[in-house]
C-alpha cells in the first residue's frame, strides 16, 4: 500500500463521527480518518432510520464524494461494521467509484448474520429510547457503561453519553428491529478483502467468540485480535492499541485467514449460561495471541510451528497457533508437574531438539526444517521418533528426540484441545455443564449411550472435517 | 472451605501436633485429634479452594495439582502432575476419582501367600472398622449387596452409569464377569453425616470429578474431615509449605519451619504427623535427613499398574458425561490359573478431553492426520482400565535429584520400573481387557501403557532396619514423628488407595492418643 490511506470510520449504535476522535490522534499520519455520521445519528441524527443498504448508500456517497486518491479502508464499530461490510461486498461487485477498497477494520462488528441479542434487551432498549428525559439519560449512561470493559475518561464518556441522546429514535429503534436482523449471509459470501477483526475479550454477543463464529468465516484473509480487559466501544477503549494494529495491518495484510472460526453452534454454547464466567473468560483468552514474553528464538519458533503442522495438522480455514502458545507457556516456567528424568529442562530440551531437526535437515536437504516439503518433514520425524537422527553439538541426544517428540506431542493436542475451536472439533459439550450459581448446576441429566439432551443436539452435529493426506504412526 | 472463625494458634505456643498435609493422610486425623481435645495446626502447602469457583476445565484444575516439577526415571517412568498429588485445603482429594473399592484382605497377606511382595504388619479385620467409619462419614455410593464383600453396606445407592459402564457392563455379562454399579465417594442423594459438616447435594454428573467438584458431592476432605477438624478447635493454615524442623539435643522434633507469604515462620510443636503423600513425605525427610538411619526412606516405590484400553462404538458414548468410572468387577483380584502374585480391579473409564487427548497423543504415538483424525472420535470412545498390584523392589526408588526447586530443596526423582511381576499381570489383564472390548463392540481397540498412584517410600513394619515407621505410623528413629499418607504402604493392593489412606489415618490418631495417655 502506498502512504496516507483514507479510513472511513463507521460508529456503534447511538455513536456518532465524534467516536473516532482518540484514534485519528493515535494513527496521525499513517491514515487519514474520515468518520461518518450515518443516517439518523450524530450531526444526521434529522434523517430518519436506515436499514443496512441504505446506510451503505449514504456511506458510498460520501466515499464518492471524498475521491480518494489511493487506496482505502473502512472501519466499523458494531452497528457500522456490518455496514462495512456491505460496502466491501459492493467493492468486490466491481461497483462504480468503490474501487480501491484496501482492508476493512471490524471493530466488535455486526455480523452478517442476524446479530445475536437477547429478546428482552432488545425490548428494553427500545422501550427507553422513547422514555421521558430522566430515564433516557439514566439509561444512555448505563448503556454506555455496560458497553465498556472498564469506565472510559470521564470526558469520552460524556461525550459518548450525549451521542446517544442526541440519536434519532426511529433510527435507534430501525436498527434494533431492522438493520441488526437482517440477514446477509449470502449477500457477503466470502469476502476477498484483507480484513482486522478486533473482538472485546469482555464484550457480551459480540466477543471473541461470537466474531470467530459469524464473521471470520465470511472473511478469506482474516487477522483476529483479541483486546483484553476491552468492551464493546474499541475505538473509545483503546484507541493506542487499535492504532498499533491498523498500522501493522496496512503494512502487512493477512494473507490468509490467520485464526481459527469457530462452529456457531459452539460459540453460542459459550456465550450462554450454561457456561460459567471463568471458564467462558479462560476459553476468550485462549483466543487471543500471546505476546510474550517469549523463550525461543524466532528462527526455533519457526522450526516448531513447522514441526506442530505435521504433527498436529489443523483442517483450518484458520489454525490455532500451537508454536506460539508452547512458547509461551515455556517462558512461564510452568510445567504439568514432571518431566523425562533423561531430558533436560524443556525450555533447553525444545531449543536442542529443534536444532537436532534444523541440523538433520540441512544435512539431509541442505535447508531448514521449515523449508522442506512436508513429506520430507515426516521422513525426518519418523527418524527422530526412531532415535536415529544424527547427533549434533548443541543438539538433543538422538535417543532422547524420541522422549522429547512424545512431549511434544501431547503438548500439542493439550494445547489444541484447550482452545475453543480444538473443543469445538472433537464435539466437546462439557463446557455447558453449568454456569455460575453454583447451588443450581444443571449438569447431565442424562449420562447413557446414546441420549443426548437438546442443548448438546446442535454441538454433537456440527460436521466433523477429515484431515486429508497419509497417516503418521510411530508404533 | 470456610475457616473464618476457627481457631487460632500462636507460633511460639507448643501445640500438640502439626499436620503437614490436608489430604487423605491428614484430614481424618487432624479431626480426631482436634475431636479428643488436643491442640493441633495443620500447614497445606497450597491455597483454600471455594468449590463453587472450579472452571470446569481441565487446564483451569491444573491449579488443584501439584505441578512443581519431579523427574521421572526407571523402565516404566511414571507421570505426575495431573496423574497424582495434588494442592490446596483437601490435598489430592480435590483430584481425586472418590473410587473407593476396599483393600481384598488377601493383599494383606500377599508375601504368606505367595512368596512375593511384603505383608502387611496388620490384620486386614483390625481396619474393617475403620473402613466402616469412613465410608458413614464422608458418604458412599455403591450397590449393596456388593458381590465381593457381602458385609459392605453403602450409605447410598449407585450413582448413575455412563456409556462406558454400559459398554462394560453389558460385556461382561456375556462373558460370565461379575461387574457392577462402582463404589463411589461421590453421593448420589442429598447427605450429612451431620453435626458441624454441611448438607452436600446430589451429584449433578457433569463428569469433571479430577478437576474439582463445584457441587462438593465428590468427597473431597475439604468438604468433610475438614470442617469436622476446625469445628473441633483444629487450625488450618493454606499455603503454608513446611521445608525444615528445629531438634532438641535427643533428636525430637520442637519446631516446623514453613515458608509462608514469602517468608519463613516456625510452629512450636511436641510432635509432627506428616502426611504430605509418597513423594513429598520421603522428600522431606531425605532433605531433613530426619529418620534416615534405616536407609528405608524413599526406598520400595510403588504405585500400580493402571493400563487402559481403548476402543471405538458405534454409539454416541459421551464418556465426559456422568461419574467417569461407574462399573467394577473384582473378579481378577485373584485371577485364576495366574503366573503372578497379587491381582487387579478393573473399571470402566470416562475422561475429559485434555487427559485423554494427552493420552493418545504421547501413549498411542499417533501424529499428524492420523491423530487429528482420531481426536474427532472424542464422543465415540470409551476405555477400560486395571489397578493393579505392583511389588516392591530395590530398582524403584525415590532420591533426591540435584536440580532444585524455588525453595532451594531438590526436586524428587523416581525410578520406576515393572518387574517380571508386574509385566505378567499386565499382560493378563491386558488380554482381558482386550477380550471384555471386543465382545462390546468395540473396533480400533488400542492399549495405553500407564501407572498411577504414589505408595510406599516409608512403609510401616515391626523391624526398624526394613521399615520407616512402626505399624501405626510412628517413627522407629524419632520418638515425635509419625507418618500417616500412602508412603507408609508395605505393599501397593489391588484397590485404589485413598479410602484405605483414610482408615489407616483414623487408626494412626487413634495409636496417637494411645501413646501420650500411656505416657
Amino acid at each position: 500500500m502506498t502512504d496516507d490511506p483514507v479510513l472511513f470510520c463507521l460508529h456503534f449504535l447511538g455513536g456518532s463521527a465524534r467516536e473516532w476522535r482518540p484514534l485519528a490522534a493515535h494513527l496521525g499520519p499513517a491514515a487519514r480518518c474520515v468518520a461518518i455520521d450515518l443516517p439518523g445519528f450524530g450531526d444526521a441524527a434529522d434523517q430518519p432510520g436506515a436499514d443496512v443498504g441504505a446506510m451503505a448508500d449514504h456511506v458510498a456517497a460520501r466515499i464518492r464524494a471524498e475521491r480518494p486518491g489511493g487506496p482505502w479502508l473502512v472501519a466499523g464499530n458494531s452497528m457500522g461494521a456490518k455496514v462495512a461490510l456491505a460496502l466491501a461486498r459492493r467493492h468486490e461487485d466491481g461497483e462504480e467509484g468503490l474501487s480501491g477498497l484496501a482492508g476493512l477494520v471490524l471493530l466488535a462488528g455486526s455480523p452478517p448474520a442476524p446479530e445475536p441479542m437477547a429478546e428482552e434487551r432488545r425490548q428494553a432498549m427500545i422501550a427507553w429510547i422513547d422514555a421521558d428525559p430522566e430515564t433516557r439519560r439514566r439509561e444512555a449512561e448505563a448503556f454506555v457503561a455496560a458497553n465498556v470493559g472498564a469506565p472510559l475518561d470521564p470526558e469520552d464518556h460524556a461525550r459518548t453519553v450525549e451521542d446517544v441522546l442526541r440519536a434519532n429514535p426511529e433510527a435507534w429503534k430501525a436498527w434494533l428491529t431492522g438493520g441488526a436482523n437482517e440477514d446477509w449471509r449470502a449477500r457477503i459470501g466470502t469476502l476477498a478483502t484483507p480484513a482486522l477483526v478486533v473482538s472485546g475479550a469482555e464484550d457480551g454477543d459480540l466477543g471473541p467468540e461470537a466474531q470467530a463464529a459469524l464473521t471470520l468465516p465470511h472473511l478469506a484473509r482474516h487477522r483476529h485480535v483479541v483486546a483484553r480487559g476491552a468492551g464493546h466501544l474499541l475505538p473509545l477503549e483503546r484507541p493506542g492499541a487499535l492504532a498499533a494494529l491498523i498500522r501493522d495491518f496496512i503494512a502487512a495484510p493477512p494473507g490468509t485467514g490467520e485464526t481459527p472460526t469457530l462452529p456457531p453452534a459452539f460459540a453460542a454454547l459459550m456465550g450462554s449460561e450454561r457456561v460459567n464466567t471463568r471458564l467462558r473468560t479462560a476459553l476468550r483468552e485462549r483466543m487471543r495471541e500471546p505476546d510474550g514474553p517469549f523463550c525461543l528464538a524466532p528462527e526455533e519458533r519457526a522450526t516448531l510451528a513447522a514441526c506442530l503442522d505435521r504433527v498436529l495438522p489443523q483442517p483450518g480455514p484458520g489454525k490455532i497457533d500451537l508454536a506460539r502458545r508452547i512458547d509461551a507457556r515455556l517462558a512461564s516456567g510452568t510445567g504439568d508437574g514432571w518431566r523425562y528424568a533423561a531430558l533436560p529442562p524443556d525450555p533447553q530440551a525444545y531449543a536442542r531438539a529443534l536444532r537436532s531437526l534444523d541440523a538433520a535437515a540441512a544435512e539431509t536437504h541442505g535447508r531448514l526444517f521449515r523449508d522442506l516439503a512436508g513429506h520430507d518433514q515426516d521422513a525426518l520425524l519418523d527418524r527422530a521418533a526412531a532415535g536415529r537422527l544424527p547427533a549434533t553439538p548443541d543438539g538433543l541426544a538422538p535417543e532422547l528426540m524420541t522422549c522429547w517428540l512424545e512431549e511434544l506431542r501431547g503438548e500439542a493436542v493439550r494445547t489444541y484441545l484447550a482452545h475453543p475451536a480444538g473443543l469445538a472439533a472433537i464435539g466437546f459439550t462439557g463446557i455447558g455443564a453449568g454456569g455460575d450459581d453454583a447451588e443450581a448446576l444443571p449438569g447431565y441429566r442424562l449420562t447413557g449411550l446414546d441420549a443426548r439432551e437438546a442443548w448438546e443436539t446442535p454441538i454433537l452435529e456440527t460436521p466433523i472435517l477429515e484431515t486429508s493426506a497419509s497417516t503418521g504412526d510411530v508404533r | 472451605m470456610n475457616l473464618a472463625g476457627q481457631r487460632r494458634y500462636g507460633t511460639d505456643e507448643v501445640v500438640d501436633a502439626v499436620v503437614v498435609g490436608t489430604g487423605a493422610g491428614g484430614a481424618p486425623l487432624l479431626a480426631e485429634l482436634a475431636a479428643a481435645g488436643l491442640r493441633v495446626v495443620a500447614l497445606e502447602a497450597g491455597p483454600n479452594f471455594d468449590p463453587a469457583a472450579y472452571g470446569f476445565d481441565e487446564t483451569l484444575a491444573d491449579e488443584i495439582y501439584w505441578t512443581e516439577e519431579r523427574l521421572s526415571g526407571g523402565s516404566t517412568p511414571e507421570a505426575f502432575g495431573a496423574n497424582n498429588s495434588g494442592t490446596g485445603i483437601g490435598g489430592s482429594t480435590l483430584h481425586w476419582g472418590a473410587f473407593v473399592p476396599r483393600a481384598d484382605p488377601r493383599d494383606f497377606r500377599l508375601h504368606a501367600e505367595s512368596g512375593e511382595g511384603c505383608d502387611w504388619p496388620l490384620d486386614h479385620a483390625e481396619l474393617t472398622p475403620f473402613y466402616d467409619r469412613v465410608e458413614a462419614f464422608i458418604g458412599t455410593s455403591g450397590p449393596t449387596p456388593y458381590p465381593w464383600d457381602e458385609a459392605r453396606r453403602f450409605p447410598l445407592p449407585p450413582v448413575l452409569r455412563n456409556g462406558p459402564a454400559q459398554l462394560m457392563a453389558a460385556a461382561c455379562g456375556r462373558l460370565g464377569i461379575a461387574a457392577t454399579d462402582a463404589p463411589a465417594a461421590v453421593v448420589s442423594r442429598a447427605f450429612t453425616p451431620g453435626g458441624a459438616v454441611p448438607l452436600r447435594k446430589a451429584c449433578i454428573n457433569c463428569g469433571f470429578c479430577h478437576q474439582g467438584c463445584r457441587t462438593r458431592a465428590k468427597a473431597s476432605m475439604d468438604v468433610t474431615y475438614l470442617p469436622l477438624a476446625v469445628a473441633e478447635g483444629a487450625e488450618i493454615r493454606p499455603d503454608a509449605r513446611m521445608h525444615g524442623v528445629e531438634r532438641d539435643k535427643a533428636g525430637r522434633i520442637t519446631a516446623v519451619v514453613y515458608r509462608s507469604g514469602g517468608r519463613d515462620l516456625r510452629q512450636r510443636c511436641a510432635n509432627l504427623i506428616l502426611c504430605a503423600g509418597a513423594v513429598e513425605t520421603p522428600r522431606l525427610l531425605l532433605h531433613l535427613d530426619l529418620a534416615t538411619g534405616s536407609g528405608q526412606v524413599g526406598r520400595n516405590y510403588i504405585g500400580h499398574v493402571a493400563t487402559q484400553v481403548w476402543g471405538t462404538f458405534a454409539h454416541e458414548v459421551g464418556m465426559n458425561r456422568g461419574y467417569p468410572s461407574s462399573l467394577i468387577t473384582e473378579d481378577y483380584v485373584r485371577p485364576q490359573g495366574a503366573d503372578f502374585a497379587g491381582g487387579y480391579l478393573v473399571q470402566s473409564l470416562g475422561v475429559e478431553p485434555l487427559t485423554w487427548g494427552n493420552a493418545v497423543a504421547r501413549g498411542r504415538g499417533l501424529w499428524g492426520p492420523a491423530l487429528a483424525d482420531y481426536l474427532r472420535r472424542y464422543n465415540q470412545v470409551a476405555g477400560i482400565g486395571i489397578n493393579g498390584e505392583t511389588l516392591p523392589c530395590d530398582a524403584n526408588i525415590l532420591t533426591l535429584s540435584d536440580e532444585t526447586d524455588a525453595l532451594g530443596m531438590r526436586k524428587a526423582h523416581i525410578s520406576f520400573g515393572y518387574g517380571p511381576n508386574e509385566t505378567s499381570l499386565n499382560a493378563h489383564a491386558t488380554a482381558l481387557m482386550r477380550r471384555i472390548w471386543e465382545a462390546a463392540g468395540a473396533t480400533d481397540i488400542w492399549v495405553l501403557e500407564r501407572v498411577a498412584h504414589t505408595l510406599g517410600t516409608c512403609r510401616m513394619g515391626r523391624d526398624p532396619d526394613a521399615s520407616v515407621v512402626d505399624p501405626f505410623g510412628r517413627s522407629h528413629e524419632v520418638e515425635n514423628l509419625w507418618i500417616c499418607d500412602g508412603s507408609v504402604f508395605p505393599s501397593s493392593l489391588a484397590a485404589n488407595p485413598a479410602l484405605t489412606i483414610m482408615a489407616l489415618s483414623l487408626r494412626t490418631a487413634g495409636a496417637f492418643l494411645g501413646s501420650r495417655t500411656s505416657r
